[in-house]
């Protein structure tokens, strides 16, 4: 019955569980999915993390490859983040090239690489104006079960934390690669999205699945790091929201910061002691 | 293709590109370009127009792979030493059925959607149903970067796939539908391909689509008179004996209930008795892959559908 | 029928606005909106047959292009692209034109700073001209912060430059709400609501801007 119900009439089926404030999957309105961290199951990466938001799974590795720095900036490397939603995820994603969901992903990955300065470019250079690294950051969701910003926030934080470059030196104009000597990235910032959307124009609830997504009238990321700064706040359009409504919003994603940023932690240390 | 150090080369290797020369102030450089494919992917951030993989520049080249005594990774040469694999169903919510599959370093994800109608109106057919196979590889799956645009060989994979499959999937019973399977390859360590038989056929079965038998695969790589069984990514790619004679990688797609190959690909050269003696080795191996398959098949099934408590 | 507005009396300083509306003749609606020397051109097709994959079988599909001055659109114009749709498929009554499609082609004629602010206000004006049902209009602001902290409106990309942080909004005409938000660089709470304070300040001069140019528009040919 409950199941003919969801199928025939998806809103009005959230609906009743919105005025009972609570969510289908048991959730209140302003709770995450149970979030689990895996890191460095990448061997052929310089770096890997594996994330999981309820069903959603993404997973980062990084590829670090030598190249030339740009004439305008001699002292910066590269940083390329990429997402993809591969047929594998999901029966909504076709194959072929990415879809515009996963171009605006890619899009907001490289904005939030950029605006927070998790990492800054300048610690990629290794000579100036010859030789600096490249990280390719490439995103892939396994299961797409909504909320994809978030987690490919938090893969591609845990995967920077965990990237080791070799060291290099230049020897007679071709570089030396020494894999035996690694250094780590430096992490200036700890960026963690938190995602919301809007039910009905005016509910908000956080975390939201694919279904809930699909029935959304709009949609916000916020993105802060550790000092409470705002490194995104990003929505796409949708119904407006109010600036009590928006307050609220930030201060569910700066207690997000500090759960993640410690899960983060005590996964990076544990992968430590292991080793 | 040159590979030494001093030559800039493109990462992003498929085949199909027009190979133009250009020089600048260092060395030769040799760029790749691409009529349609690399200079327009506008549709994905774009890095740097080359870039190299550090192993190109390592201090210490590495060696040739000894041709004798134990392999790296501890395992036999010449016997049926297959790496343990850890095989999990149902990891995926958003598919019909899928499977995970980890052998050694190698790890495949395989996702099974449908059956559902045909995209294509006109491939529909009233009788039979259609498989779909589509095999890639994350780009960071292997020790160079790959590129996300599918190459040759990963459509190469795909089609094998495909025949491997297609046998054992009572198609018939789907008329007019599509099922489609999925292989993300998320790192490449050896014997990719029967790996992806084997996760394909798990993954088939998880989605309860109906089949003669499961599928297994395994492969061997013939290196002189010695082979090994389930290769890694290193012993596939590099060869240590210097004799061109009986050197070739061969895999064989089993199905184990009937007993019958569905699937076999081999490259390389190989004399008759040594390919007979390698698919039969191959076999052997299936066999020894063929209860952990059961296992997590039949744990997948008692948790989707657990018997009935005694009460 | 070119309509322009020099603003900047008052503590909210836009750069001067032009606007021009049924400017092309194919489309079903034009406009051209101009910012300082930012330009940017747009058509509205529609409401018209829509493919069958696109297909919505209870409202309108919309699809929004940008076109780059030069080259191919990328990545960053697809994004732009997702906030612009957003934002119209929220103003749009688009369940009065259930399977069909509607398409919005932005040109951009010269970017010179608040590019996606200008996109927002040349979709608005055309989708008016086009005569589609809206339940309000909006329209688009970008604020840049700068080494000093100073909010600076409607920005030139030479200020865009040299700023630490760029906020963009589509502030709706009923509530002077946001509806859309794109932002770049790190800035705190209280920045950002100083920065849509200062948007829906002057989002209200906007509106007004809008008003008059429709206004003067329709005294001439009424």
């Amino acid at each position: 019955m409950a199941a003919g119900f969801k199928t025939a009439e998806p809103l009005e089926y959230h609906r009743s569980f919105l005025k009972e404030n609570c969510r289908p999957d048991g959730r209140e309105l302003s709770e995450f999915r149970t979030t689990t961290l895996n890191i460095g199951s990448i061997s052929t990466a310089d770096g890997s993390a594996l994330v999981k938001v309820g069903n959603t799974t993404v997973i980062c590795g990084i590829k670090a490859e030598l190249t030339n720095p740009t004439v305008e900036a001699p002292g910066k490397g590269y940083i390329v983040p990429n997402v993809d939603l591969p047929p594998l995820c999901s029966s909504r994603f076709r194959p072929g090239p990415p879809s515009e969901q996963a171009q605006a992903a890619s899009q907001f990955v490289a904005d939030v690489i950029e605006s927070s300065e998790v990492i800054q470019t300048e610690d990629l250079c290794i000579e100036r104006g010859k030789l600096c690294w490249v990280l390719y950051c490439d995103l892939m969701c396994l299961d797409y079960d909504g909320n994809l910003l978030d987690a490919c926030t938090i893969a591609l934080l845990a995967a920077l934390k965990n990237t080791k470059l070799p060291e290099v030196t230049i020897s007679t104009e071709t570089p030396e690669v020494n894999l035996a000597k690694t250094r780590g990235l430096h992490i200036h910032k700890h960026p963690v999205s938190a995602s919301f959307c809007v039910f009905d124009d005016s509910i908000l609830i956080v975390d939201p699945t694919a279904e809930e997504e699909s029935l959304k009238t709009a949609q916000l990321t916020v993105v802060t790091d550790e000092e409470d700064r705002l490194c995104t706040v990003h929505k796409p359009g949708g119904t407006s929201l109010s600036g009590e409504k928006l307050q609220e919003c930030i201060s569910r994603a700066t207690a997000r910061q500090r759960e993640i940023q410690k899960l983060i932690d005590k996964v990076t240390r544990s992968v430590k002691t292991a080793q | 293709m040159p590979r030494n150090s001093g030559i800039i080369l493109s990462s992003r290797c498929v085949s199909g590109g027009d190979i133009e020369r250009r020089t600048s102030s260092h060395a030769a450089v040799w760029f790749i370009t691409f009529p349609c494919a690399m200079p327009t992917d506008n549709k994905r951030v774009r890095g740097p127009e080359v870039s190299q993989s550090p192993s190109l520049f390592l201090c210490e080249p590495a060696g040739a792979l000894p041709s004798h005594g134990p392999r790296a990774d501890g395992r036999q040469r010449d016997q049926v030493d297959v790496r343990p694999v850890f095989v999990r169903c149902g990891l995926v919510s958003q598919a019909k059925g899928s499977a995970y599959i980890e052998a050694g370093n190698t790890k495949l994800m395989c996702c099974v959607y449908g059956p559902r109608e045909t995209e294509r109106k006109d491939e529909t057919d009233m009788k039979c149903g259609r498989l779909t196979t589509d095999m890639r590889f994350a780009p960071f799956s292997c020790p160079e970067r790959g590129s996300w645009i599918q190459g040759s060989q990963d459509k190469d994979l795909s089609l094998m796939l495909h025949e491997s499959l297609q046998p054992a999937v009572c198609l018939h019973k789907y008329p007019r539908s599509q099922i489609e399977v999925n292989v993300m390859v998320l790192e490449n360590s050896g014997s990719v391909l029967a790996h992806a038989v084997t996760c394909a056929s798990l993954a088939l079965a998880d989605a309860g689509i109906e089949m003669y038998d499961l599928v297994l695969g395994c492969s061997i790589r013939q290196d002189g008179t010695s082979y090994v069984v389930d290769p890694t990514y290193t012993e596939e790619n590099r060869c240590s004996s210097v004799s061109s004679e009986n050197q070739g990688g061969l895999t064989v797609a089993f199905l184990p209930s009937l007993n019958q190959i569905s699937g076999l690909q081999s490259d390389g050269e190989m004399a008759e008795e040594t390919l007979t003696a390698g698919v039969r080795t191959c076999i052997e191996g299936c066999y020894k892959l063929y209860p952990v398959i059961q296992q997590a098949l039949a744990k997948a099934v008692r948790k989707a559908a657990p018997p009935p408590s005694e009460s | 029928s070119r309509d322009e507005l020099v603003c900047g009396s008052s503590n909210v300083s836009l750069r001067e606005f032009g606007c021009e509306q049924s400017l092309l003749s194919r489309p079903d609606g034009s406009a051209s909106f101009v910012q300082g020397d930012t330009s940017v051109l747009a058509g509205v097709y529609g409401p018209a047959e829509v493919k069958v994959s696109k297909e919505i079988y209870d409202r309108a599909t919309l699809e929004v292009l940008i076109q780059p001055k030069v080259g191919l659109p990328s990545v960053r114009e697809r994004s732009q692209e997702q906030c612009v749709r957003e934002t119209c498929e929220a103003s749009l009554l688009l369940t009065l034109h259930p399977r069909s499609s509607l398409t919005l082609v932005l040109q951009v004629l010269h970017d010179d700073g608040s590019l996606l602010s200008c996109f927002l206000n040349a979709a608005c004006m055309a989708l008016m001209d086009a005569g589609l049902p809206m339940s309000c209009l909006f329209c688009g602001v970008t604020c840049a912060i700068d080494a000093d902290g100073q909010i600076i409106t409607d920005p030139t990309a030479a200020q865009e430059k040299e700023s630490r942080a760029l906020m963009t909004f589509a502030i709706d005409s009923k509530e002077c709400r946001v509806m859309m938000s794109s932002t770049k660089g790190s800035f705190s709470v209280h920045e950002l609501q100083q920065c849509i304070a200062v948007s829906q300040k002057a989002s209200e001069k906007i509106f007004q801007f809008y008003r008059d140019s429709v206004k003067r528009r329709y005294s001439k040919t009424l």
